[in-house]
């Protein structure tokens, strides 16, 4: 490993990188705007330049160069010397953040980015208190760049790492800049506006409030939001994310830089797909079937409310019942891909406790279109759900009978079964298809733990409302076997408890559920699933 | 030994575009000794001729077409003649009267750095030029001098007439490059150089038209005739433009090291000033080299050495590569002398100029991109009767803290705007203090009143504008006399 000396100190990093990010990943705070790990290196902000040794012509001693240069365009030797605390770097910096200002619109008070904006912050920090420019401000216009995306051009610093993205990260190139010198505009071609399925990401990228993201538009003031670091459960990949929260609401999703999946970017799919968690119809309480004909139409109409005290007695009735009969071979339990590892290691043990011969069934896989990978690697994944892999893998430690989706669903049919704890937890209700709905119907003793009403709700002898990834706690496991933890944002909506404490407390633990207590759990039962659900650590390195 | 025109020897005879009348003088001559040679001789005679740049850096080519790697399977060249620089048209007069002294040029740098590929790149609103060299160019095709198996050497080089879309910048090698491969013509950060790495990654030679069209000469005539001609450290011929109101405004050749009064002065070349005015500056090597004081100014006392700081004639300044330098000058630049004369008035040459590089920065660079459109709007305010001392200062601020040079910018096009504007300023400071002396001392106030109120009228800033100096930036701290009731 390369050492170098950043201003007197010796830091080891890692090779190949630019001094800018090894001084970075030291903890020291150099001021950039071009630079980003994820894009091609232009060197254009001329902010991160820093003084370097180099030997001199005649003596070959090493002097400090009178030129300064780019940290971010060098890369780390081994016995490199540059210095960032001096009197020609501060005046630099100073400089360019007074040329940065010089015809920002300094309307900060309405900017969604301030806050968290590079450019309030590097002010504050490395720039002159006031500009000296006296003349009228260039005035750059604000656009309408994309379905999801706004220009303010007059607040744009031209960095452009929207321009790079476009062009190295998604491939579709629909950003560019247009004009020359100050003049110069980020812009969109005619008739073709920012739309691919990455697009967020350069809302993200502009360390700037240049690029807006419309559904965020005015929301918040990004102080008051609270951060939390989540898995995205929007496809089989499993993209980090940081949901972004205040008062029990999401207010947006970020990505959460990750080396081994998503890396600094998610889909437009994880960003904008939280939307469900706040859903009117969601479910809010549990209830039993009523006494007359279900209606598909309304599903929850003449269903009798319950209280979640009741519930357990309910579930030991139903399943124990069905279990009674025949070792429980007429019993069946549906573990969504939707639900975390521990939870289905939860309802795994819970009704094979309860009945030996029980069919386990990992649930209904959403599936949407092909796999789409991007230029430099980025993949979206045709399997809109998050956990596959883990339930599958728990149900090949459990062993025991067991039943493919489709398998169950004609089964269930046929009759064959008298009891199902049924998983649902999907966006919406699309996965109760007719015949979804008209299998689930034959089952007598179907407890439904679902998100949405929906069919089989209607029909169900017990309906428990589920919780959203982001009021649950757990891990997932995505479609390359890496386990990754994710944490509770916002508390469950009110009457909803989340699905582990449910579980939990229907295998009749006292106390609240802890994802972590579950594996050990697990691990102490199949030491095999220890060794699998260790949720990796992130490296620190996020930018 | 009188000098004798060789890069313009057919300029003026009847034809001269043409293969036939090329060749009546020795044309392709060059080429074909070049051709006997091996290529690594011809770049030891390149570089033992100290042939060095006529693009404005003025950088040996010899030693340039040396750094192309050892082990390379494809080699590109580019010729530059995208010539954009303000007062600058010596590289269209050469191909406007002498194509195939250009071509003949391509084909022995081709040769020498075992190139594949020549593109020239053109500036685009050179349209006549254009068709000129097209023709030239199938011409010269259908002679066997491009193509394959040139002149039975074995030796094959393919060339390609590339038109640019109108960007100073795109002269700038790297610019070319990217613009040449179909992009936005960016600079590109160095290294990698374009002799490692340039078009199409691969190796890349940048040169410029007249100094290509210098080869067949050196051939011809030999090192002992191009080191007869020039400076020491400048040899060989050279083009000048003249323009501004004098007599005989255009394009001469010359050897390398004329002074600046001759080139205005004498009758062979700019043939003195119009009405018998006197030089107020002079911008020697297009605009970006910065400007020498002209006659208006009384004379160096004889024998003191240069001193820029005071305000003498600075027209003995010699054009070659060295002594500009004397003058506070970047360099030779173009050798395109524009003639400002007595009767301007200075601060519309500021604006002129600080326009230029406000336009054509291409806006990689914050230092340049924003500096250069700053300094255009404090010269406009200028002009328009609403200077400040501080602005002086302000604007040598400015210049000082953008360029390649202190390693601010990706390419030289700031230090290009730097030097014009700085110099301007330093040099003329007196000439703008009477300007702004001469104004309504409220012009300033009410002009900034009416564009920038803040400035004005936010209690945190009031006041400021006036007593800002150049140099300093504004910190409250420092500045107690300025902090007004909270
Ligand atoms: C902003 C800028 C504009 C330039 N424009 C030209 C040009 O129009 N023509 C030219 O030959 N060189 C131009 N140059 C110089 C080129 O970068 C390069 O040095 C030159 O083409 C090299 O050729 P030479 O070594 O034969 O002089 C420009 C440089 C800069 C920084
Ligand atoms: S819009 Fe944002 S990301 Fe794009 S160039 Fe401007 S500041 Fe950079
Ligand atoms: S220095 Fe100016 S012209 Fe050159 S690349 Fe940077 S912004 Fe463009
Ligand atoms: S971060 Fe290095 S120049 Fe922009």
């Amino acid at each position: 490993m390369p050492k170098i000396i950043i201003d007197g100190r010796e830091i080891e990093c890692r090779p190949g990188i630019p001094v800018l990010q090894a001084a970075l990943e030291a903890g020291f705070d150099i001021p950039h705007y071009c630079y980003h790990p994820g894009l091609k290196i232009v060197a254009s902000c001329r902010l991160c330049l820093m003084e370097m040794k180099m030997p001199h012509p005649k003596t070959q001693e090493p002097v400090w160069a009178p030129k300064l240069v780019p940290s971010c365009q060098t890369p780390v030797k081994d016995g490199l010397e540059v210095r960032f605390n001096s009197d020609a770097v501060r005046q630099n910096q100073k400089h360019v953040m007074e040329y940065y200002l010089l015809n920002h619109p300094l309307d900060c008070p309405v900017c969604d980015k301030a806050g968290e904006c590079y450019l309030q912050d590097y002010t504050e920090q490395f720039g002159p208190a006031a500009s000296r420019m006296v003349e009228e401000k260039t005035k750059n216009p604000k656009k309408d760049i994309g379905p999801h995306t706004l220009l303010y051009q007059d607040r744009c610093v031209l960095c452009s790492r929207c321009v790079r993205f476009t062009e190295e990260i998604s491939g579709t190139g629909e950003l560019t800049v247009v004009n020359r010198g100050n003049r110069g505009e980020i812009d969109v071609f005619p008739g073709r506006p920012l739309d691919n399925p990455l697009q967020g990401n350069v809302v993200d990228l502009c360390p700037v409030g240049a690029l807006l993201d419309k559904d965020f538009l005015f929301k918040q003031r990004v102080w008051l939001l609270r951060s939390t670091k989540s898995v995205s459960p929007a496809d089989s990949r499993g993209a980090t994310i940081w949901i972004d929260h205040n008062d029990g609401r999401i207010h947006r999703i970020r990505p959460r830089f990750n080396e081994k999946v998503n890396e600094w970017w998610i889909s437009d799919e994880a960003r904008f797909g939280w939307k469900y968690v706040h859903a009117e119809n969601r479910l809010r309480a549990p209830s039993g079937r009523g006494r007359g004909p279900a209606d598909p139409a309304r599903p929850l109409a003449g269903r009798v409310p319950l209280a979640w005290e009741a519930v357990p007695a309910r579930v030991r009735v139903i399943l124990g019942e069905a279990a009674a009969r025949g070792g429980g071979a007429g019993v069946a339990a549906v573990l969504s891909p939707m639900m975390s590892c521990e939870e289905a290691w939860l309802l795994a043990s819970l009704v094979r406790g309860m009945a030996p011969a029980a069919t386990l069934v990992p649930g209904f896989v959403p599936v949407v279109g092909q796999d789409q990978t991007f230029p430099k690697g980025f993949v979206i994944k045709a399997e809109k759900c998050p956990n596959l892999r883990g339930i599958e893998t728990i149900l090949a430690h459990v062993g025991g009978p067991q039943a493919t989706w489709n398998e169950f669903l004609g089964r269930a049919a046929e009759g064959a079964f008298d009891a199902a704890y049924v998983v649902g937890g999907y966006p919406d209700a699309s996965w109760v298809t007719p015949a979804v709905a008209a299998a689930l119907a034959r089952i007598d003793g179907c407890i439904l733990h679902d998100l949405f009403p929906s069919a089989a709700a209607a029909t169900a002898e017990l309906l428990l409302p589920a919780a959203s990834w982001a009021e649950r706690e757990g891990t997932f496991m995505n479609c390359d076997g890496l386990v990754q933890a994710f944490e509770r944002a916002i508390p469950p909506l009110e009457g909803v408890k989340a699905d582990g404490q449910v579980l939990h407390e229907l295998g009749g633990r006292p106390g609240l559920f802890r994802a972590e207590a579950v594996r050990a759990e697990a691990a102490a039962a199949v030491p095999a699933l220890g060794a699998v659900f260790v949720p990796r650590d992130l490296p620190p390195h996020a930018h | 030994m009188a000098f004798e025109r060789v890069l313009m020897r057919n300029v003026g005879v009847s034809g001269s575009t043409s293969l036939e009348v090329y060749r009546r003088s020795g044309g392709y001559e060059g080429a074909a000794r070049a051709l006997r040679m091996k290529p690594d001789e011809l770049v030891e005679l390149v570089k033992s001729a100290n042939l060095r740049g006529r693009g404005g850096a003025g950088f040996p080519a010899g030693v340039k077409w040396s750094f192309l790697p050892k082990d390379r399977q494809v080699t590109y060249l580019c010729v530059n003649a995208d010539e954009s620089e303000p007062p600058t048209f010596c590289n269209r007069v050469l191909i406007d009267h002498d194509p195939h002294m250009l071509l003949e040029g391509i084909l022995i740098a081709g040769y020498a750095t075992r190139t594949t590929v020549a593109y020239i790149y053109m500036r685009g609103e050179f349209t006549e030029q254009f068709h000129t060299l097209q023709r030239a160019l199938d011409e010269a095709y259908a002679a066997g001098y491009f193509g394959k198996n040139i002149l039975g050497s074995g030796y094959d080089l393919e060339c390609y007439v590339h038109r640019g879309a109108g960007a100073y910048v795109c002269g700038e090698e790297t610019g070319l490059i990217e613009s040449l491969e179909g992009k936005r013509g960016w600079p590109r950060i160095k290294p990698p150089f374009p002799a490692v790495e340039g078009a199409f990654h691969q190796p890349t030679v940048v040169n410029n038209v007249e100094t290509l069209a210098c080869l067949p000469h050196i051939l011809t005539r030999g090192l002992e005739w191009w080191h007869s001609v020039g400076t020491p450290n400048s040899k060989g011929p050279k083009m000048f433009c003249i323009s501004g109101p004098v007599n005989r405004p255009g394009c001469y050749e010359a050897p390398l090291g004329i002074s600046c009064r001759e080139l205005i002065y004498s009758p062979d070349f700019g043939g003195g000033m119009r009405n018998g005015e006197k030089v107020k500056a002079v911008f020697p090597g297009g605009l970006s080299m910065g400007v020498l004081r002209g006659d208006v100014f009384p004379q160096r006392p004889a024998g003191s050495p240069i001193d820029v700081t005071q305000d003498y004639d600075e027209l003995d300044c010699l054009l070659d590569f060295d002594d500009p330098r004397n003058y506070d000058l970047l360099g030779l630049g173009t050798a395109a002398a524009v003639v400002v004369p007595e009767s301007a008035d200075i601060r519309d040459v500021l604006v002129n100029v600080a326009r230029f590089y406000a336009m054509e920065s291409c806006g990689q660079c914050t230092q340049c991109r924003e500096g250069t459109a700053w300094m255009y709007k404090i010269a406009q305010r200028i002009r328009a009767g609403a200077g400040r001392p501080v602005d002086l200062d302000l604007i040598v601020e400015v210049t000082k803290n953008m360029g390649m040079m202190p390693g601010l910018s990706i390419c030289g096009l700031p230090d290009g705007a730097a030097w014009p504007l700085r110099t301007l300023v330093q040099k003329f400071r007196r000439e703008f203090e009477r300007h702004i002396a001469a104004q309504d001392p409220d012009a300033p106030r009410r002009r900034i009143v009416r564009t920038n109120p803040a400035a004005y009228t936010l209690p945190v800033l009031q006041g400021r504008a006036e007593v800002m100096p150049g140099g300093t930036f504004y910190e409250p701290e420092n500045h107690p006399e300025l902090e007004l009731r909270a």
